[in-house]
């Protein structure tokens, strides 16, 4: 499906941000949109801190926009990550605001595509996770001709192969691991490392393959602790003085034990919607899913564990080889999505090849690991625990 | 907010929830009415339902009975994806994309049969929720309660508010409400004629501190408590803190509250309220991330220490400050 284009019959200025979310080397995506754009001649721009720039061009002395040139690109490094900053909440709907020290939500959608029509940018680019896919849609919905990048450090979003920033989160999660274990070995204990990864396992799982751990634990199989704990207890008393166990944070448990509520004199005070910190609405907290394991699978087995959480350790760091060329690949794609006319799309690798796919194949999806995966059988064929038969 | 109304009785306001028969805030056994409303965006804040001024949707996935039984979710009226059952679930309920369902009203939930699809909040007269009050009469008779508003920030919807309080008065019934007291001047002018009580909330004496935690300066609040207490000398103030580690639960902060109601013989108490993660349930029930997931709630230890502070600058008890 092509789109009409406005601003007469070509394409001469395009815009770039990011979304909320950081991981490292981002300056890539914007180096691949801005060369391949300077190469058809078109201008590009960044937005500063999401879309912040646009709609509050007021609190940047140098301007809301960065116009990235030629000059700006023989400098970029692709390694680096900062070029255009970053905004805690990138969502034009529901834009939070102060004014005479009321705090408010307001929609600024609409100011937004005005400004957007202002500064005559004709398509923008913009770097999201998986929670901006319903945004951005929305937008496109509205008439912003926009194309997506995926970036997520849990390969977690549908209809690509590979997000940008998961390899680097890979490739430092196995670091951390290794580290991991050589501390479990000094101190023969059972190290239980919660690894990123709500809703998919594929860093868990991956991470964990590469470093042969013992147990794997992920959202997509709710595993026994029981199950674990004899694995564990076979391998430890075979003469190995210690374990490494790696969880998805959003892991989940069969049988798992529920801890009472107990009263607090504050409840009184709240509406008697208010629900406990047990129940089971709980949002997953990190360091949770590894306290857990830790907790219980010294329960059963009488070993000394200890919880250690990467989480927000892998947001830094240079990226590695692979993203640094996915993110130069996404960006010039996406120029090439926008000559095609194509918007509302989403960057896409499907080996060998980087496309373009509508943004409904990736919204309300979540790229899980399937039960047939082939990563769950090399696991398993290399002696990994997965916490439940598959 | 309230619609204005030829009479005070016909005056309506955006209501959350009345709860009755609460022995906290305010004397005696009371009803609690909840406003819908607030103008600060305290990180660790319990009551996330009541923030938006509007009535908005929640989902509730315990009463869906998912795709097969049900499903009217997933097609029109309801926004095209803002309802969906992800490829290959387990369970078979309803996920919901809050970016789309967000546009969703109470005709879009009055449609789904079990209820999973609600909404939090609901337009009502002064009179519908007097008589809802009106019911415990000879409770609160008997234990001095009465009726106490709370929020949200009651005084956001100051003529509702107002109105509500003056109709309690009018009926025998005693009154509190509870606010940080982020408002003009003109509102709180408005509502404290009409008050017994009033439970005010000292969050963060450093104004900048304030502003991280709670998305607000407090000047104006600070100026309006001096105020309050100077203007309206026969209302009984009751001043209290959230006790949060890491943001509030020290000894500092406790001084200089005390420091600053100590000198107004009409704030008769100081109450501090252990954080604890009650909220946390209701944010995914509205698809809002909790942004203080993290913190933990004030070891015994610390709030003890604290109240003995607070119970030797009122002169009460036999409590040592260790």
């Amino acid at each position: 499906m092509s789109t009409e284009i406005g601003h007469g019959s070509f394409l001469r200025r395009i815009a770039i941000n990011v979304g909320a979310g950081f991981v490292p080397g981002m300056n890539a995506a914007v180096m691949g949109a801005a060369t391949a754009a300077a190469k058809m001649g078109w201008e590009t721009v960044g937005i500063r801190d999401g879309f912040e720039g646009l709609l509050c061009p007021e609190r940047y002395p140098d301007g809301g926009l960065v116009n990235i040139d030629r000059q700006l690109l023989e400098n970029l490094d692709p390694s680096g990550g900062g070029i255009l900053g970053q905004a805690a909440r990138v969502d034009p709907f529901h834009v939070r605001r102060v004014k005479d020290d009321m705090v408010e939500e307001l929609d600024l959608s609409d100011l937004l595509l005005k400004r957007l029509n202002e500064d005559k940018i004709d398509a923008l680019i913009s770097v999201i996770g998986g929670r901006g896919i319903g945004i951005f849609h929305k937008l496109h919905r509205k008439g912003l001709n926009t194309v997506c990048i995926p970036r997520s450090l849990e390969n977690d979003i549908a209809a690509t192969a590979v997000s940008f920033g998961f390899n680097t989160a890979l490739s430092v999660t196995i670091d951390m691991l290794d580290k991991a274990r050589q501390a479990a070995k000094s101190a023969r204990k059972i190290a239980v490392v919660e690894v990123l990864g709500g809703q998919a396992g594929w860093l868990a799982l991956q991470a964990g393959i590469a470093v042969c751990a013992d147990v794997v634990l992920i959202p997509e199989l709710p595993c026994d602790l029981r199950r674990v704990a004899a694995r564990l207890k076979e391998k430890m008393t075979a003469g190995r003085r210690y374990g490494l166990v790696v969880v998805s944070e959003g892991a989940t448990f069969v049988n798992a034990p529920q801890a009472s509520e107990k009263p607090s004199s504050l409840k009184a005070s709240l509406s008697p919607l208010a629900t406990g910190d047990n129940s089971e609405h709980v949002i997953q907290r990190s360091g949770q899913a590894a306290e857990t394991v830790a907790s219980q699978l010294q329960l059963l087995l009488a070993e000394e564990t200890f919880p250690l959480v990467i989480g927000p350790w892998v947001r830094g760091g240079t990226p590695t080889a692979v993203d640094r060329q996915l993110g130069i690949a996404y960006g010039a794609g996406a120029v090439r999505a926008i000559t095609s006319g194509q918007f509302g799309v989403m960057m896409s690798f499907a080996p060998p090849d980087i496309k373009y796919v509508p943004l409904t194949e990736a919204l309300n999806k979540v790229r899980t690991v399937p039960q047939d995966c082939e990563f769950m059988k090399i696991a398993q064929s290399i002696g990994i625990c997965l916490g439940r038969e598959i | 907010m309230s619609n204005k109304s030829s009479t005070p009785a016909a005056l309506t306001g955006v209501v959350l929830n009345i709860q009755r028969y609460c022995s906290h805030d305010g004397p005696g056994i009371r009803t609690i009415v909840f406003l819908k409303g607030c103008s600060l965006r305290c990180k660790w804040c319990g009551n996330p339902e009541s923030i938006a001024m509007k009535p908005e949707l929640s989902y509730d996935p315990r009463k869906c009975t998912g795709k097969k039984a049900c499903g009217l979710c997933l097609k029109a009226p309801f926004p095209e994806g803002a309802f969906f059952v992800p490829a290959g679930a387990a369970v078979d309920k309803v996920k919901v994309n809050w970016h789309l369902a967000c546009d969703c009203d109470a005709t879009h939930a009055a449609l789904c049969p079990t209820g999973a699809l609600e909404m939090f909040g609901k337009r009502m007269t002064v009179d519908e929720v007097l008589s809802e009050v009106e019911k415990d009469e000879s409770i609160y008779r008997s234990t001095g309660g009465g009726m106490t508003l709370s929020g949200g920030e009651v005084m956001l919807q100051p003529d509702f508010t107002a109105a509500l309080l003056k109709g309690a008065h009018e009926r025998g019934i005693n009154t509190a409400i509870e606010t940080a007291c982020n408002a003009p001047w003109a509102n709180i002018e408005k509502v404290l004629p009409h008050v017994d009580t009033m439970l005010h909330d000292h969050k963060l004496t450093v104004s900048e501190r304030h502003k991280k935690w709670t998305g607000a300066g407090n000047e104006r609040i600070l100026a309006n408590f001096k105020k309050a207490y100077e203007t309206f000398p026969n209302v009984d103030f009751i001043a209290r803190t959230p006790l949060i580690p890491g943001v509030n639960a020290d000894e500092e902060h406790i001084r200089s509250v005390l420091a600053f109601i100590k000198p107004y013989k009409n704030v008769r108490d100081y109450e501090l309220l252990p954080y604890h993660r009650f909220g946390l349930g209701k944010y995914e029930l509205l698809g809002e991330v909790y942004e203080l997931d993290d913190y933990k709630t004030p070891s015994a230890e610390v709030v003890a220490h604290l109240q003995a502070i607070i119970d030797e600058s009122f002169g009460r008890g036999s409590n040592q400050v260790v």
